[in-house]
């Protein structure tokens, strides 16, 4: 909020976190929008305020659990994220172990990977531009290639790039950056981002089961016209929805993975297909299913983010952790069948 | 609404013929897969392009006397990791674009493998063409054109040297896939371009453009 005074007309080109607005940009429903939505979020920002009592510090439970599906304030985030996925912890009692992993000898490939990618990042990003000062690429670089030596099995994958950076402009510290990414990569996704890819491919039918249960008949229209779950959703398991959803959006959403886990991902597309189920099914083509895919992840449903959190808990019904696993299970062994 | 919205207006509305063709673009991280893309489908470039995430999906149509020919064009990912998902688009695809940068002899070696890759294992007809990409960085030019040309002949590849930044036969390109792709009667319109050698297309851009809705 404390954003929006920096000046109008710089707030309106450019979104608080550095983002170009598209041209096509819809200014009178986002103000309308934002207007309702700044109630909720200094209601919430008194509530965090309470509940951190200024010693910042909170156990896992659940009214935080409840609290984080409200919304953490943005001045909270850094620190509730680092909190509750565990990356505080590994911080602290692995001190100087990130400066260390950057003084290490380079591996060459991993390096040039990831300077392809340098200027590749969130090009309609001005922080990210090579000519912003501080540029946040020096910051990127550091941690895709301090986690390329700590993960060396992952090494580094597109897509990471994308999840960095969103670290690093909600933390604005390179170190915390590093240890959310291993709290995602590590523990909290499945294994997306390795060679095999595996917990990708294997998600993406844990997807297609979930939406043959919940949604049959747009299960039954993928399969008709013989579109693979992993033309359309990839991209939302691979950048965790940046560049799908509003900034905003994407935000609280990943407010409830850190604490939630990656069933929040299920909730979220099986959310987005639900509710543009009858939208869906008016494609009577592979082309036509392909761009109402796009279309769903667009508009005021998914801009309006409070009440679209409301609505990833409520729609899709109950989505046990058990039929998860169980899930991922099945689908995994399938696909290590087909080889 | 992207790849709708994008579509140009059809030149030729009364085209009697309407064909659809899945096409899969592939090749290294950063040789331009998504420039030659975007700028083919909306006629833009941008000097740092996003790089690919799995992959994007767009269509775009191009006039050829009296048919549209409506690409469905499947522009994937180019980091090794991906790889493995590459299958699941060229799979069905009647055309391929395999892309490398001229001014990176590992881009090419990498165009090579994908075009054996495609010939082992995608349908038997595909029409493959080779895209030398970024042709205005002359200057650090690193695969000679002769090269990739007499590559291109042995494999019977249509190719051509790009540069999505110039929009130097981006369009000629799309164009002559089209042009090579079976229409209503399989295989009547390949003709001579068959599938015996690469092509020259240069002599015939020209005139293609003249009688197309490319712009």
């Amino acid at each position: 909020m404390e954003r929006r005074e920096d000046g109008r007309d710089w707030a309106y080109r450019v979104d608080p976190y550095g983002f170009e607005r598209p041209d096509d940009f819809d200014y009178a429903s986002y103000e309308a929008f934002f207007s309702r939505y700044l109630v909720v979020l200094t209601r919430r920002a008194i509530k965090w305020s309470k509940l951190l009592k200024g010693n910042n510090n909170i156990q896992k439970s659940i009214k935080v659990k409840r609290y984080i599906r409200k919304g953490i304030p943005n001045e909270h985030r850094a620190l509730i994220w680092m909190i509750v996925s565990g990356a505080q912890t590994n911080m602290e009692q692995n001190p100087g172990y990130y400066h260390r992993l950057l003084e290490e000898e380079k591996n060459d490939k991993l390096v040039e990977a990831i300077k392809t990618d340098m200027n590749r990042t969130f090009p309609d990003n001005i922080k990210f531009r090579k000519t912003a000062d501080p540029c946040l690429q020096h910051a990127l670089y550091n941690v895709l290639v301090a986690y390329g030596h700590h993960n060396k099995a992952v090494g580094y994958c597109q897509g990471m790039n994308f999840i960095a950076g969103y670290l690093i402009l909600i933390t604005k510290n390179e170190e915390e950056s590093f240890w959310l990414l291993d709290a995602l990569i590590g523990r909290i996704l499945p294994d997306y981002y390795s060679p095999a890819m595996l917990g990708l491919k294997t998600d993406q039918e844990v997807l297609g089961e979930l939406v043959k249960m919940k949604v049959p008949a747009v299960a039954e229209l993928m399969e008709r016209h013989g579109v693979m779950w992993t033309l359309v959703v990839s991209r939302w398991f691979i950048c965790l929805f940046i560049d799908i959803l509003p900034v905003e959006t994407v935000l609280r959403i990943w407010d409830c993975l850190f604490y939630e886990g990656s069933k929040i991902i299920f909730r979220v597309a099986l959310t987005l297909i639900k509710q543009h189920q009858a939208f869906i099914l008016e494609a009577t083509n592979f082309p036509d299913i392909c761009d109402k895919f796009k279309q769903i992840t667009k508009g005021t449903f998914v801009t309006e983010c409070h009440s679209f959190m409301q609505k990833i808990f409520t729609d899709p019904g109950s989505l046990s952790m058990a039929t998860i696993n169980k899930l991922r299970e099945t689908c995994r062994e399938k696909l290590l069948s087909q080889g | 609404m992207t790849s709708r919205g994008a579509a140009r207006p059809n030149g030729q509305s009364q085209a009697s013929k309407i064909c659809q063709f899945k096409l899969v673009l592939l090749g290294e991280s950063a040789v331009g897969k998504s420039s030659l893309v975007l700028r083919f489908v909306k006629g833009q470039f941008h000097e740092y392009q996003e790089s690919t995430i799995g992959a994007a999906f767009l269509t775009q149509s191009v006039c050829l006397d009296d048919t549209t020919v409506k690409f469905e064009i499947w522009d994937t990912a180019g980091q090794e990791r991906y790889h493995s998902l590459a299958p699941m688009y060229y799979r069905g695809a009647q055309a391929a674009i395999v892309v490398y940068d001229i001014t990176n002899q590992e881009t090419f070696a990498r165009a090579k493998t994908w075009v054996k890759e495609l010939q082992r294992q995608a349908s038997p007809s595909i029409v493959i063409a080779l895209a030398g990409n970024k042709a205005d960085l002359a200057s650090k030019r690193m695969v000679e054109y002769e090269e990739a040309q007499a590559y291109a002949d042995d494999n019977s590849l249509l190719f051509m040297e790009t540069s999505a930044k110039t929009a130097m036969n981006v369009n000629d390109l799309f164009l002559a896939i089209a042009k090579k792709l079976p229409k209503s009667e399989p295989q009547s319109t390949s003709g001579a371009a068959g599938r015996s050698r690469g092509v020259d297309l240069h002599e015939q851009s020209q005139q293609n453009k003249s009688q197309c809705c490319s712009n």
